[in-house]
């Protein structure tokens, strides 16, 4: 993906071009969907979102300032809908009390498959308060970078890396047995 | 809470990493930009007549200091008559001259709200004419 192909796509959209859009939708419709999924947990409400978050960006083309990446402006876009649409409508989760503790692995030769371990981890962390939550999301997107979570929730690093810090504690105290597991430190 | 541990983290890090990645379906560009093709084509929402609406904000405003004027000098005829030795309620000469001064003050605004709203219908109304 190539900074220079989205300056250029977004110069013919702002000169009359609407078709250029379409370079800028097949570059990044797979990052955002993704992200949308992050947030959900659902395909076709993860597409909804993206598509709408595509739409504000096209709306809002001429706000973006070159002085930060396109994507950077993008995926901050997209971030702030998507916190939005699932404060207003939650994703389909359950209260961080409610959350099954996964039984020891130890007790039953391997214990849990990784299936099993993602889905509890996962629904932990849609459980989560959301600016908790948020964090975590936007952190493991952008391969654990804090800089570029920070970017695309807009704050500061260092409030990003606090709610990372407390988010994983709360996340450790709801599922301590599945960070004890001796076959996790084998793979 | 205890902080996690280094190992903690690691694992942590690495369940939390190894999210599912989904495929786009086979229409979704083709959905994004056909929506983007209708908001283009969308005729550009009307912006707002300023320059057509600002004599009627200047009157406005101007009303609105009046009739704050107005109730401010009020009010302060009215501490000063309370200021004034209490006057018996069943005198006669002086209640109907508070009734009717009153009645006088209400019937001013009244028709100072109708006059008002008269304005702004009509001016509505033009306005809409015009745009049509």
């Amino acid at each position: 993906m190539s900074a220079s192909d989205d300056q250029a796509d977004v110069q013919r959209v702002l000169a009359g071009d609407v078709s250029a859009y379409e370079g800028i939708v097949r570059r990044w419709q797979g990052p955002l969907i993704n992200l949308a999924y992050r947030f959900c947990h659902d395909r076709g409400r993860a597409e909804e979102m993206a598509q709408e978050a595509f739409l504000r960006a096209y709306r809002a083309l001429a706000q973006w300032r070159r002085d930060a990446a396109f994507s950077t402006w993008l995926f901050a876009l997209a971030t702030n809908l998507y916190r939005s649409e699932i404060r207003r409508i939650p994703a389909r989760s359950v209260s961080l009390d409610d959350i099954a503790e996964p039984q020891d692995g130890r007790a039953s030769d391997g214990g849990l498959e990784d299936r099993d371990q993602d889905r509890a981890v996962r629904r932990a962390v849609l459980a989560l308060p959301a600016k908790y939550r948020e964090a975590l999301i936007l952190f493991y997107f952008h391969e654990m970078d804090v800089n570029g979570a920070a970017q695309s929730l807009g704050l500061p690093e260092g409030t990003v890396k606090a709610r990372l810090s407390r988010g994983r504690e709360i996340l450790r105290g709801k599922l301590p047995h599945l960070l004890a597991m001796p076959h996790l430190k084998e793979a | 809470m205890k902080r996690l541990s280094e190992h903690e983290e690691d694992e942590m890090n690495r369940i939390l990493s190894r999210d599912d990645e989904i495929q786009p379906s086979s229409g979704f560009a083709g959905a994004v930009m056909e929506a983007v093709r209708r908001e283009a084509a969308a005729p550009a929402p009307i912006p707002f007549p300023w320059k057509r609406a600002l004599p009627g904000v200047v009157v406005g405003a101007l009303a609105l200091a009046w009739v704050l004027a107005a109730g401010i000098s009020d009010l302060a005829r009215l501490i000063g008559a309370s200021a004034s030795p209490p006057l018996s309620v069943s005198s006669p000469s002086v209640m109907p001259f508070l009734f009717h001064e009153k009645m006088g003050s209400a019937a001013g605004w009244i028709v100072l709200g109708l006059v008002i709203a008269f304005v702004s219908t009509k001016l509505s109304m033009r306005f809409g004419s015009d745009e049509a």
